[in-house]
């Protein structure tokens, strides 16, 4: 803590070491009193130079660490990244493939969102939600260690399809923890949506102008907490959600509370999705087109930008072959990248100190995914 | 609306909808301009930059896209990798600082009329900017890092393969010479 202008300004730094910061990242406050006259975000506390890297490396050797690029929801990054590679090196994935690429992405949502309800009741104080979700997420965890072999990082989509057939059963085992959690859901509402502590913390708070938000570049809850229907799997569909049934949740208000009733509908339409493709997956077709071996993988001398909706908003990826194995470039551009600079340190001036990690937590800020 | 812009430049339909205009660097501001005003194409999305040393040029994408975010337009333009300079787009897109700060500090590329190009990811760095090609981290982490104790033992895995493989093939010849 700097204690400057005779005390009057007292500048403190939200983080990296903070319960209620959103990862490795700080925010630098200047505090008068408990409001807040000046942010700004610092990251650079996990720079693992992972663009960089990609460079240096044939397509196998890549894949093992896009996932990483973000914790809580490894899955869009392979979705992006092998979707990348199957347009620049004309690879057309079975439709099989695409229900299990949806099945996957969808089950990455559904755990991205418990997990964002842990930390966001824990912002509020609302420690037993946490203790509640994170149990949830790790059965979708077993489900996904079940079928990848990994709980956190999946490494499971593939240029070319998915790299295991489903195992026996999986699909019923999907189904089983569906309902049980439809059958949570109310419960949750109990203890967070509707709780009196945590409407009176979230109304009003970390609000969005609408007006600015589809022009700075805002996505997901952000947009859709302030009644703009924005979602790339509905705008510019890929996979198979064009032949699926879904709404898009929107709320107006555009607060802290909007952004929170948002993500209660989606997890709600995830389970409505995983239905779908449970039971309309074709049971023919290869998981795995046959692909080049890996040291004979050229990628075409083009680019190609491939967008995907995460649980927290649009993940886009550019990338760049040069008609060599390694990829020249490979840019990630994260819903964080926006709003955990742009509009984060717009929104918190003239916040209170006790607000900053509710609102963190409610941009869904991931500061692996700017530092990449 | 991409017909319109159809008139006034070539447009490569690269499929799902995404589309690819390119310019050179004098026309970068009026095509920015106009194109913020005669279409719907309002929200920078993401600057993407890859360095072509073989060219010495860095090639630059400004991906806009629509307010339905339906539609991806690349906006390309090549700059010299020695006088790397282009002016802001801060004055009409805010979320540009961010994204020029982060080029500025991975390419060494200057956006001028963007006062806020300070430490990015990175902080006090000297070195050449690291997403230029001739920066090599490996190189990088060798003079700079030391390696924990430990691993005094530590193999270069690629040599030491070579090394089994010849080793078990002599061993094959070997027995097979005895038969």
């Amino acid at each position: 803590m700097i204690e400057s202008e005779q005390n009057r300004v007292i500048k403190i730094f939200h983080g990296p070491q903070h319960p209620g910061i959103t990862g490795n990242m700080s925010v630098e406050l200047d505090l008068v009193g408990e409001t807040i006259q000046k942010a700004r975000t610092h990251i650079g506390y996990l720079h693992r130079g992972f663009e960089k890297l990609v460079e240096r490396r044939t397509i196998i050797q890549a894949f093992t660490i896009v996932c990483r690029i973000c914790v809580p929801e490894p899955d869009p990054n392979e979705e992006n990244f092998a979707r990348a590679i199957e347009g620049l090196a004309g690879i057309e994935i079975s439709e099989r493939a695409k229900y299990i690429r949806v099945m996957v992405l969808e089950m990455s949502r559904l755990s991205a969102q418990m997990l964002w309800m842990g930390g966001q009741s824990g912002s509020v104080g609302l420690g037993t939600v946490a203790q509640w979700s994170i149990y949830d997420r790790d059965l979708i965890l077993d489900l996904f260690e079940e079928l990848t072999g990994g709980r956190v990082y999946h490494m499971y989509i593939y240029p070319g399809g998915v790299r295991r057939e489903l195992p026996d059963g999986f699909l019923d085992r999907l189904t089983q923890f569906l309902d049980y959690l439809e059958r949570r859901l109310p419960k949750y509402d109990n203890i967070l949506f509707d709780n009196s502590t945590f409407k009176k913390r979230a109304i009003g708070v970390g609000v969005i102008n609408p007006d600015e938000a589809l022009k700075y570049g805002y996505v997901g809850q952000a947009l859709r907490g302030c009644g703009i229907k924005r979602d790339v799997r509905k705008d510019n569909p890929y996979l198979v959600y064009d032949k699926l049934d879904f709404d898009i949740p929107t709320f107006e208000g555009g607060d802290v509370y909007a952004r929170a009733l948002v993500r209660r509908q989606e997890i709600k339409e995830s389970i409505k999705i995983l239905r779908q493709v449970i039971a309309d997956m074709p049971t023919e077709g290869d998981i795995m087109q046959k692909i080049p071996k890996h040291r004979k993988f050229k990628i075409p001398k083009n680019d190609i930008l491939v967008s995907c909706e995460s649980a927290r908003g649009e993940f886009n990826y550019y990338m760049a072959g040069d008609g060599t194995e390694k990829i020249r470039r490979m840019q990630v551009k994260g819903p964080s990248l926006i709003h955990g600079f742009t509009l984060l340190e717009k929104m918190l001036e003239g916040e209170e100190l006790s607000n900053v990690a509710m609102i963190m937590n409610s941009l869904g800020i991931c500061p692996p995914e700017i530092e990449r | 609306m991409i017909d319109s812009l159809s008139k006034q430049y070539e447009i490569e339909d690269k499929g799902n909808r995404l589309f690819k205009i390119r310019i050179n660097q004098n026309e970068f501001l009026r095509t920015i301009n106009f194109i913020g005003s005669s279409s719907n194409f309002i929200t920078l999305s993401q600057i993407a930059c890859s360095d072509w040393i073989e060219d010495e040029v860095f090639i630059l994408n400004y991906i806009l896209t629509t307010d339905r975010r339906d539609k991806n337009l690349m906006i390309e333009l090549e700059i010299s990798r020695e006088q790397s300079k282009l002016p802001t787009l801060l004055h009409i897109f805010p979320q540009a600082e961010v994204m020029e700060r982060d080029l500025h500090e991975m390419y060494g590329i200057d956006f001028i009329g963007n006062l806020t190009l300070y430490d990015f990811a990175l902080e006090d760095w000297n070195e050449i900017p690291p997403l230029r090609r001739e920066f090599d981290t490996l190189a990088y982490v060798n003079e700079h890092f030391e390696f924990r104790a430990g691993r005094e033992d530590n193999k270069d895995v690629k040599a030491e393969t070579k090394r089994r493989r010849a080793e078990a093939k002599k061993l094959k010849a070997k027995k097979e010479a005895k038969k």
